[in-house]
Parts: C-alpha cells; structure tokens; sequence
C-alpha cells in the first residue's frame, strides 16, 4: 500500500528474509560512473554498500491488504453515489443539532472551531478517528464533542454495509471523497476536497493508526475495547492530539512520508564514518537502534544486527521528537511502540539533544524500561568519543548547511527534484527555489509531486515515465527498479531538456552520493 | 552531569498540566517559558546539585508526565525515591483530588519516601483571590495528616521554588546524619549504597 505496483513483484518473497535487497559483491563493481537509468537495484546512486538500514519488504498485512483491496474495490463502486447524498443530508442536518451543544460545552480546547461553519466544511482535509462504537477518538478540526453524532452517522454507514457482509471503502461525491479505514478496534475516516487518489488518502489514515498504536500498543487497544466497548479512548490519548496534527501536516508536506524514504544530513562521508562507529561503539546489552538526529534529516543510525527499522517507524520517531518541546528539557525517558516492528509491546527511548540549543537529537531505542541510566551512560560515551575524534566539529560546521541549492547542479531548467534510492530507502532533494518560497506554493508543489508519485506506483497500471507540461512547471516523473526520481523543470522547458537532465542529474548524485547518503550503514 | 553520582531521586508528581515541568524548568534553568502548554512525554529526568550546608548533594529530578496514557510507568520512576514533590493546582479543584491519589500510592509503596505537597501557580492567585479551590489551611491540614511538607509555589515569579528544593536537600542530610554510625564519620557506606551511579562499570 504505502508504494503500489512498483513493488509488488515482490510480494511473494515478502517473509523471507532473504528478499532484502543486499547488494552483492559482483553488483559493486557495478557503480558506474554515469549511471543510467537501467540501473539494477542496489547499484543505483545512493544504494548501500554493505547492508540496507531500513526492512525492505512491506510488511505482510500491507500487501495482502491491497490485493483485497483490489478486489473488492470494482464491487464497491455501484450503489455509493445515493449514500453519499444521504451521508451529506445527515452530516448537515446533524450539525445544527450540534450548534447548541458546542455552546454548551464548557471545556476550553483551543482547538475548538465552529463545526457548523462554513469554514470548518471548506477546509480541505478531515480526519475523523473513532472506536467501533462509534465514539469520538480525534478530528483534525473542531471537538470531538461537538462531532459525536456525525461520528455515529459515520460508524453505522460502516456497520449498514457490513451487515451485508461488504466492507464501505469510500464514497465518492462531486469534488469530495470519504474513505474509510476500519483497522479493529479503531476506524478511520478521511475526507478530502482535492483531488487525490483514495491510495493516497488510505496511506495518510494508516499512518494516523499506526500514530495512535505507537503511544499504546495495540495490545492494550483490543484489550480496553474488549473489556468495555463503550471505552472513551481521548482519556489515555489526552495530550497527545498534537502530535497527530502535526504528523497531519507533515504527510501534506513531507516528500519522506510519501516516497517512504528519509532524507540524510549532507555530511562528508568520513565524519559521518566516525559518527556511525561513535554510536555503534557505545552500545549496550539492551540497546536495539541508535537515531541521530538533525531536525527532519537523519545523520546516523546504528541498529543491533538482524534488526531492522521500518521507514513509518522512523517517521513517527521524526514526527515524536520534532513536534515536542519536552525533549529539551533534560534527558526524555518513554515508552514507545515501533508499530511496523511490533504492535504487542513498548519499546523505551532515551531522548536528548546533544547540546541544550543543539539540532541534533540523540535517541537510544532499548528493550528494558529499567535501562536509562545504561542509556545515559552509552550517550556519554557517544559524546566523549565523537569530540576525540573531532568528528563534533565537523558534524557542527554541517549543521549550518543542511541543504543545498539546485544550482549546483548545474542544469538550468531544473527548479527541485526528489531523488530516492530504492535499496537504501533514502532519498535526497534540495532546498525550495526563489519560486517556492512561500507556504502556498511548496504545497501546491508537493500536490503535483503526489500525483506524480500516484500515477508511478499506481497498484494495476503503473507508468515508468510521466511527463507533465503545465502553466507553471514542468515535472517528469522516472522510475526504474533502483530508483525514483521527480524532476520539476521551468515552463519553458522542453521535454527533450526533461529527458536529457535525468542522465545528467544520475551523474551529479552518484559523483555526490558520498555526503548526501548514508552508504555504509553500521550494526552493533 | 555525566559519570557523577546522583545522591536523592525526587519524583514530580500531579495531575496533568498543573506545572511540574515548569516548576523544574523555573528551578533548574532559571526560566518560565510562556507559550502554549504541551504535556510532558513519558519522563524527562535532569540532575542538580546543591549546597546544604558544608556538603554539595545531587538531586536526581524525574519530571513525570501526568497523563493517564503513563499512570502504569509511574511506579518505575518512584521507586526508591527519597522525596515527591506531590503538585496541585491551587486553581483547581480537581488536581488535588488526584494529588491526595499519589499521596496513597506513596504511602503503600514508598514508606521511605518524604512527600512534599506542592501548590502551583501561585501568581494567579495573587491577581484575582477568586480563582483559588483550594484553602491554604486545608492543605495545610491534609500535609499535617499524612506527614508531608507543605509549600505553595509559583514558577513564573520563582515564588517559593528555591526554598522547596533546599528543604529537600536539607531533609536529606539530616536523614544520613542519623542513617550514619556517630563514631565512624570517615567513611561512609550507607551513602555509597543507596546511590545510583552513572559509572560505566554497573552498565554491562
């Protein structure tokens, strides 16, 4: 589900290990100097040498999911468009009902928002999560309070259509589509007035799931709803909604969640070195990753051996640190439950930043709660090595460029590019041109970039090549099976230029590949 | 703070958003950060030493999160903690409510732990008298029936804050003073023992 097509030759071998793609030795010599985009898996710019960080194969549940999907999706289509007008004559006479409960309603969120306003209605994207009961968990905008009923409309359309032994995937209406997400005990509803894909959609509903096992566990999810089915879940996720909102923001803004790959710190590939071997020797028995940090790049990450970390997890680690001002207090010390690795149980993280203004965030992901003063003490060690080696100073000088322009580069055309190493699962992409600055414009970019990303991974038909002209931009999307690539080239340009910068553009990243991957990934 | 000793573990305790980290920050950076109100996750644990007396002590500081979601990991970080800082919101009924609960908790758990109920955010109070649910004397009272240092604190003006910590530490010394053997004042075991260490030697 989260890359479509592209990947589905792979789905009978997705339990086996042995599917992950480690490059072979004869595959190496392979590296050629000007890539072309026939390149094999793993010998792409940007492919590890030794080992890959991050679990390849989707996970079982995704891609048995999606052939369900699949299938039942050409059912689903008849007989929806009369729903949809009843779910919209529901949702707005519910609201007025509404209207004096929100008055009502003493407690002071500041979120709260008119429910029954035009502006709530006009806002682009909803989220709704609520238990199989029917009761409220979270809204993007607005209370949940002031939603219960429109909530209720929601649950019974799901258990209406169940009860026929069918499962609602979505409905679509003019301009508007509802999908549905029932991941038990939990479901999920989405509602978009752009035009995006119901894939698209679907995604950004399991990653809100995925947000919400990873603060309980699904193990205490079914537990609570089967001892009380009627359970108001917002009790234990008190304090937590905005770390929903801003995972919300970052899947409207993140070109990582949607190519599931994580960006790197540009660093030169010897400090890096240090760095990767500093955390791998300040291990401990306990200890399964440890995550360096610098705001939304990674700069290392050392994992135990024969362990492996999924791109979502890492993404709800990136979303937990960035959104939260608590880490900057002293050394953080919580339960958190990797999702993709585990749902059963808490894994405990050890969170802090290097220095009390630093960017970069250390954290040390252990097994045993009772551990953090060995976490403390593997964070010392970690800090006393890397100034030794004054691979720190390097690593700071770093930090004061985390990105780079698209000029250097060197083909004129090119506005911004997402580049991603299919076996590394990282991707690269420089800083927003003088065009993009403003919020609008890198969301409407990232728009473009989606149905790009759509059409080349889309589940039955996806496309190798798309090239798009427009008013505004030109994109062109390529895919082969080591890489992804989105280029945004000016208006003017032509697609002979498109077609000619991708080679180009190959050159440029494996010549920089060095500094802007992590190529040789360490384990302890 | 790295490969030194943390001599007393204190635990905030309280209902959610009734200032325990603020009271920390106040306390150990010196600063009261304005800005909207985000829960702590998990625990943030930071150490600060002190002077009592002739003698510099450090206080382990586990600053808890208030949440529900973390009330079964509570117990983790009380464990063997000297002192509790058991916070209420003078402004809010219910907080203390839920501080008379970790006062409970303590009790069956922790005999050896001294607690120290804590009012918050003071400073509203002294805008506006009406805002206060909770009366000085009760508090005082309820501190007196469970033998609890009693304090009313604000983390915006540093009210009281520095004075909390100290008692603490004092409360501490005079509680090794009397732990200790009076003839043999030149070493000191019982100290040794009930410390945590950060030295790598205990790590693996």
């Amino acid at each position: 589900m989260m890359d479509g097509g592209a990947h589905t030759h792979r789905a009978t071998a997705a339990w086996d290990s042995s599917s992950l793609p480690v490059p072979v030795d004869h595959l190496r010599s392979m590296r050629a100097e000007s890539p072309t985009p026939g390149l094999v898996e793993g010998t792409e710019p940007g492919a590890g040498q030794r080992s890959t960080m991050f679990i390849h194969a989707q996970s079982f549940e995704d891609l048995t999911a999606e052939a369900e999907e699949e299938a039942l999706r050409a059912a689903d289509t008849a007989g929806e468009e009369c729903a949809a007008e009843e779910l919209k004559a529901l949702i707005e006479e519910k609201n007025i009902q509404e209207q004096h409960k929100n008055h009502l309603s003493t407690e002071a969120r500041t979120r709260e928002e008119d429910v029954s306003s035009d502006a709530w209605r006009s806002h682009k994207k909803h989220v709704f999560v609520l238990s199989e009961a029917g009761k409220p968990i979270y809204t993007r905008y607005g209370t949940e309070e002031a939603l219960s009923s429109t909530m209720g409309v929601m649950m019974a359309l799901v258990s209406f259509v169940e009860a026929e032994k069918n499962i609602i995937r979505s409905i679509h209406t003019d301009g508007c589509k509802v999908v549905f997400l029932t991941r038990s005990p939990l479901v999920l509803v989405g509602m978009s007035q752009c035009c995006r894909s119901d894939k698209e959609l679907l995604r950004e509903l399991n990653y809100i799931y995925y947000q919400i096992v990873s603060l309980l566990t699904l193990t205490q999810l079914n537990h609570i709803f089967q001892h009380k089915q009627n359970y108001d879940l917002r009790r234990l996720l008190a304090g937590s909604e905005y770390l929903t909102d801003s995972l919300l923001q970052r899947l409207d803004r993140d070109p990582g969640l949607l190519l599931s790959a994580v960006t790197c710190l540009p660093l030169s590939s010897n400090a890096r070195d240090v760095v990767s071997s500093s955390l791998q020797a300040a291990k401990s028995k306990s200890l399964v990753f440890s995550i360096l940090l610098a705001g939304n790049q990674l700069v290392a990450l050392v994992r135990k051996k024969d362990q492996f970390l999924h791109h979502i997890d890492l993404h709800l680690v990136f979303n937990l640190v960035c959104s939260s001002s608590s880490f900057r207090e002293g050394e953080g010390w919580t339960p958190i439950c990797l999702p993709k690795f585990n749902t059963a149980g808490f894994f405990h993280a050890h969170i802090s930043y290097l220095e009390p203004a630093s960017e970069l965030c250390l954290i040390l992901v252990s097994t045993d709660r009772e551990d953090f003063f060995n976490m403390s003490d593997c964070k010392r060690r970690f800090l006393e090595r890397l100034s030794v080696r004054s691979a720190y100073q390097a690593l700071k000088e770093a930090l004061k460029c985390p990105s780079y322009s698209v000029d250097q580069v060197g083909i004129p055309e090119l506005r911004h590019f997402l580049y991603k190493s299919k076996s590394s699962r990282l991707y690269t992409s420089p800083e927003f041109p003088e065009v993009y600055q403003s919020y609008e414009e890198q969301e409407r970019l990232m728009v473009l970039y989606q149905d790009l990303h759509s059409c080349v991974t889309h589940p039955t038909r996806p496309l190798h090549s798309f090239y798009r002209c427009g008013e505004t931009e030109n994109l062109l999307a390529r895919v082969t099976s080591g890489f992804e690539l989105y280029l945004c080239f000016t208006p003017l340009s032509t697609k002979a230029m498109a077609v000619s910068a991708v080679t180009k553009l190959l050159k440029w990243i494996r010549k920089e590949e060095d500094r802007l991957f992590i190529l040789s990934p360490l384990t302890y | 703070m790295s490969g030194m000793r943390v001599d007393v573990k204190v635990v905030m305790l309280g209902k959610e958003s009734v200032g325990k980290t603020s009271l920390v920050e106040r306390y150990v950076h010196h600063r009261f950060l304005v800005g909207p109100y985000q829960n702590t996750i998990g625990a943030a644990f930071v150490a600060k030493q002190i002077q009592v007396g002739e003698k510099c002590i450090t206080l382990g500081i586990w600053d808890t999160a208030g949440s529900e979601r973390y009330e079964a990991m509570s117990r983790m970080y009380y464990r063997g903690a000297r002192a509790a800082v058991v916070c209420y919101d003078l402004t809010d009924k219910r907080s203390f409510e839920r501080a008379s609960f970790w006062v409970k908790e303590l009790k069956t758990n922790e005999e050896l732990c001294q607690i120290y109920l804590c009012g918050t955010k003071k400073d509203l109070i002294a805008n506006d008298r009406h805002l206060r649910q909770i009366d000085y004397h009760d508090a005082q009272d309820f501190a007196e029936e469970i033998g609890a240092q009693h304090f009313e604190t604000s983390s915006k003006t540093g009210n009281n804050i520095d004075e909390l910590f100290q008692k603490i530490g004092e409360d501490y010394m005079s509680s090794e003073m009397e732990l200790m053997p009076a003839e043999e004042p030149g070493v000191d075991l019982n100290q040794k023992k009930n410390s945590y260490f950060y030295s790598c030697c205990l790590s693996n």
